[in-house]
């Protein structure tokens, strides 16, 4: 058997065709040259040599289907014949792949978005093993642990398997002859990258012994920090950098792989914890985030129940620090950055699914009235006996054809979108999403692409499969719109389209306008003036309590001095975004509750001028002075629904609080003020809701936020350049983080949200440009199949009104009991955005009623502009054109 | 036509076989030694012969080439390959024992 030869017979068919005929050919003159030696002439020797032989064509073919792939062939011709005639009609072609190309792109966009989220695991070695260790306490479900703990429990570990812990740390680094700049490192025990399964490209990891004093002065920097710091600089190991004005020598340099933005990818470089006798003591901290590997053969349930024994243990021992609190394993990969998205990338897909489906059902439209128009050709074609597979075929070939270019156009809106996502979405940090358009993504196109082909492919083929031959073959040349199954199918196509389009925009609609309110949330604060940017003080450089007042006192005394500037605030925390600095308090003199029950409260350190900057308003007592200094006695603010809960009707200023840690009461004060409430624009809400404010001057705060307001008329962005040269000044070393106007930074902190908004926006105006398109080309083709009808009821007198009423009237139905449909969606859609964001308010009638109208027009004009046309037909020259 | 062609079909095949096993032929000279072999007594279109051959062929049981006849015209002349010689045995075998069997029911019936 010959493997090459159906290929032969396919590409060098001419050849062996040649050779057939010729063989045929001769046997064929043989015969007749016998029988005219018998003595017939030569016509009537050669019919009789013909008669003997058979029908050569048919014969041939025979050969041919023996011998080919014939099959392959037909498919081939069918093919070329496919895209002639879609070459013949451009602008359906045109708007065919283009609808496609959106519709699956979308939804390709989105799967790529939820494989590289949700589906890809984490860059460590058997990820899927991996486990995230939480303390659980009623302030915060996903606390972090302690050293001292963590010591406990490595010694505890053997039934586990082995455990590492890593905190977060904003630091200066700073190499010889450089501006010091801010870095977003780790600390974290040795044995982490052992722990992940993580092996350094260049040089090692820590070695065991180099958490111990003396020996932790090493760090690993990420493949990013090493390829933009450093320039990839082959001899990086055993350099020497400034890292809090603490010399460190770099030994490795991570994987580019480890650069996972979902989980510690965006960390700029690694250093081991110091595991001082004092740090070792430290039981009080909740600032370790605690890994665990489960040794092989202990189940994740066993895994999680040891974890969950071993927090027990500790409520038993230390029933201070953890009364109240539980410990929780969860899978690594279920706590990575963006899988706590929960139900919004379902939501994504399905929404993106909604326009998929539009684009569909436009297609089944659009080929549905292609293929009516070309009913006769059909019917003539079943008519001289083509079979049904051969009927279909050219349809379901076209079909194929135009979602597969469609797929190709979607791989290509998957690569924008990867790129647009990563352009929107990159931090100050250099931190960004990013996702590969992988094979996985390539294949969900085409696969989108083949669904799609076989969901609008099926109308026009159930059409002509359905012909009545003798009813089209006499309707003659009159134009035919296709039986009365066929307009309904296509209305309740049209409705559809409308009712997911409707749905598409009012979710869209309603998440933008919610967005939009959240985003300009001024409640109890204004930042319309303001410039604000984060310093982070070096624990090396600034290491006592005075040093760091000085620089404080310093630094607000200088800013304030500056020409422009009305007020200079500093504070632990602005009150645009959530405080996380969670404290417990108790209000002197009352009977504690038991430990772990005490009220917990958002804590922020302010200076003087703190609430006259931000405008946030003093309903009782006073704001803090420069009297309330470190050597003064203590004071607190609180907030006014923090004042009610706790006070009830009594007056709170003059009352006493005091801070509990460990079980004691400390930091004991006066309260001296009630500032009115305010929210931030965080749209996640805070499970704690009380605000307590302390005097930065009374406890030394080494991170903290600098607000500095323009006095009026003058725009905020013009004080940027002279803050940062006032921080020069005062410390060349120290970088200041994000110093721009607050509404700037406000919309920086939302950008995930504004992607979302951006995505769900594209799909809503989306749905509704291909509803329209939709709902036009069909009325204006029925429009054009019906101009003789048209005709008829001109010349019997009918006016030009009545022609447009006709068209304008179904088309208008249809698009509304489409919205009327949408708007029963759209009610589940809101609910789900609602139950992800319930900082964001969706019930909205106003949005609801305008994205209403707006579909409702959008379809008016869609019906309109046909209609129009159907009106002004002239009557004469459309019954001459029959 | 597909019902006389299956009748037909392994059949054929053998006696081409048959008439390739003594000698290569092309189309023409295979129609005249049926004729001949069979005294004029097997009558099937003629032209069914070239598609038997295209797929005896192309299962490799003979092989063909182009060379010039006697009286200077090019012809396709056929001729059995081994496989094409192992076929010849097991159909002529098969179709002995079908015959055997056939005259058999038909004289004892």
């Amino acid at each position: 058997m010959n493997l090459f030869r159906p290929l032969r017979s396919l590409f060098g068919k001419s050849q062996l065709e040649r050779d057939m005929a010729e063989e045929m050919r001769f046997h064929l003159e043989q015969r007749a040259a016998e029988r005219a030696a018998e003595g017939l002439s030569p016509e009537e020797a050669r019919y009789a040599a013909e008669r003997r032989f058979g029908n050569v064509a048919s014969l041939q073919e025979q050969a041919r289907a023996d011998r080919g792939w014939v099959w392959l062939e037909n498919l081939l011709l069918d093919l070329r014949l496919g895209v002639r005639s879609l070459a013949k009609s451009p602008g359906f072609t045109f708007i065919a792949i283009l609808t496609l190309g959106l519709g699956i792109g979308a939804n390709t966009s989105m799967f790529s978005l939820v494989n590289g989220i949700m589906l890809k695991p984490l860059p460590y070695a058997d990820a899927d093993r991996l486990q995230h260790v939480y303390r659980v306490t009623a302030q915060q479900p996903e606390g972090g642990h302690s050293p001292a703990d963590f010591l406990d429990l490595r010694k505890a570990r053997e039934p586990y398997g082995d455990f590492a812990v890593f905190a977060s740390d904003r630091v200066s680094l700073s190499d010889p002859g450089k501006p010091a700049e801010l870095a977003f490192a780790g600390r974290s025990s040795a044995n982490l990258f052992a722990l992940l399964g993580v092996v350094p490209q260049l040089g090692r990891n820590f070695l065991p012994d180099e958490d111990t004093p003396g020996r932790s002065q090493v760090v690993i920097l990420s493949q990013r920090t090493w390829r933009n710091r450093y320039a990839a600089a082959p001899d990086i190991i055993g350099r020497r950098l400034r890292i809090d004005g603490e010399w460190h020598e770099v030994v490795g340099v991570l994987p580019a792989s480890f650069n996972d933005w979902r989980h510690l990818g965006n960390v700029d470089f690694f250093r081991p914890f110091t595991f001082t006798p004092e740090f070792s003591r430290d039981r009080k901290a909740t600032n370790l985030q605690l890994f665990g590997r489960p040794a092989p053969g202990v189940t994740p349930a066993a895994a999680a129940a040891f974890v969950a024994g071993f927090g027990e243990r500790l409520v038993r021992a230390h029933p201070a620090e953890h009364a109240g609190s539980s410990w929780r394993a969860v899978s690594m990969q279920a706590t990575a950055a963006g899988d706590s998205g929960g139900i919004i990338l379902p939501l994504l897909i399905g929404l993106s699914g909604f326009v998929l489906l539009i684009a569909c059902s436009n297609l089944a439209n659009l080929l549905l009235a292609r293929t009516m128009t070309r009913a006769r050709e059909f019917a003539v074609r079943a008519a001289i006996g083509a079979t049904r597979l051969q009927l279909l075929r050219p349809l379901l070939v076209e079909a194929g054809l135009l979602s597969l270019a469609g797929g190709a156009l979607a791989v290509l809106v998957a690569y924008g979108f990867r790129n647009w996502a990563a352009l929107r979405s990159t931090g100050d940090n250099g931190e960004f999403v990013w996702f590969e358009v992988d094979w996985s993504v390539m294949g969900w196109a085409f696969g989108a692409s083949l669904f799609t082909a076989a969901a609008f492919g099926l109308a026009p083929a159930l059409f002509a499969l359905r012909l009545n031959l003798n009813d089209t073959l006499k309707s003659g040349a009159r134009g035919s719109t296709g039986g009365r199954g066929q307009q309904r199918f296509r209305q309740l196509l049209i409705v559809g389209q409308f009712a997911l389009s409707m749905v598409l925009l009012t979710a869209a609609a309603l998440f933008i306008r919610g967005l939009h309110d959240l985003h300009h949330r001024r409640a109890g604060w204004q930042s319309a003036r303001l410039v604000t940017g984060g310093v982070a003080l070096p624990a090396g450089t600034y290491a006592d309590a005075e040093k760091v007042h000085a620089f404080q006192r310093l630094a607000v005394e200088r800013l304030a001095s500056l020409p422009g500037v009305e007020t200079v605030a500093l504070g632990r925390a602005t009150p645009f975004f959530h405080w996380t600095d969670v404290r417990k308090f108790h209000v002197a003199g009352r009977t504690r509750p038991a430990p772990g029950q005490e009220p917990a409260a958002m804590v922020n350190s302010i200076s003087p001028d703190f609430l006259a900057a931000f405008e946030m308003r003093l309903v009782a007592g006073r704001a803090f002075g420069e009297g309330d200094r470190a050597t003064a006695p203590r004071v607190y603010l609180i907030g006014q629904s923090t004042a009610r809960a706790w006070f009830g009707a009594e007056d709170p200023v003059g009352r006493r609080l005091a801070q509990i840690a460990e079980g004691r009461e400390i930091f004991t004060g006066e309260i001296v003020g009630v500032v009115a409430d305010f929210q931030s624009v965080d749209p996640d809400p805070n499970p704690v809701v009380h605000h307590v404010y302390q005097p930065l001057a009374q406890e030394a705060t080494r991170g903290f936020e600098i607000a500095v307001r323009a006095a009026p008329g003058i725009a905020p962005s013009t004080l940027v350049s002279a803050i940062r040269d006032t921080f020069a000044a005062l410390d060349p070393d120290l970088p200041v983080r994000r110093l721009q106007p607050a509404d700037r930074n406000i919309d920086r902190a939302l950008y995930q949200l504004g992607v979302l908004r951006d995505m769900l926006g594209a799909f809503g105006g989306l749905g509704l440009a291909l509803a329209s398109l939709g709902i036009y080309g069909v009325i204006a083709r029925t429009t054009a199949q019906r101009s003789g009808e048209f005709a008829i009821r001109l010349a019997l007198g009918a006016g030009r009104r009545d022609i447009t009423r006709l068209v304008f009237g179904p088309g208008l139905r249809q698009a509304l009991a489409g919205a009327l449909l949408g708007l029963i969606g759209s009610y589940g859609a809101t609910q789900a955005i609602a139950s992800a964001f319930p900082g964001i308010h969706t019930n909205n009638p106003v949005v609801l009623a305008v994205t209403t109208l707006i579909l409702v027009i959008v379809a008016l004009l869609a019906c309109w502009l046909p209609a129009r046309r159907a009106g002004r037909i002239d009557a004469i020259a459309a019954l001459r054109a029959e | 036509m597909a019902k006389k062609e299956d009748l037909l079909q392994g059949t054929l095949d053998m006696l081409v076989l048959r008439v390739l096993s003594r000698g290569e032929l092309h189309g023409w000279g295979i129609t005249l030694k049926l004729e001949q072999l069979s005294k004029s007594a097997l009558q099937v279109d003629e032209g069914s012969l070239y598609p038997a051959l295209y797929r005896m062929e192309e299962k490799g049981w003979i092989e063909a080439e182009w060379r010039t006849t006697e009286n200077n015209r090019r012809a396709k002349y056929y001729s059995l390959t081994r496989a094409g010689r192992k076929q010849l045995e097991v159909a002529t075998e098969s179709w002995d024992r079908m015959s055997a069997i056939i005259a058999l029911v038909m004289q004892s019936a």
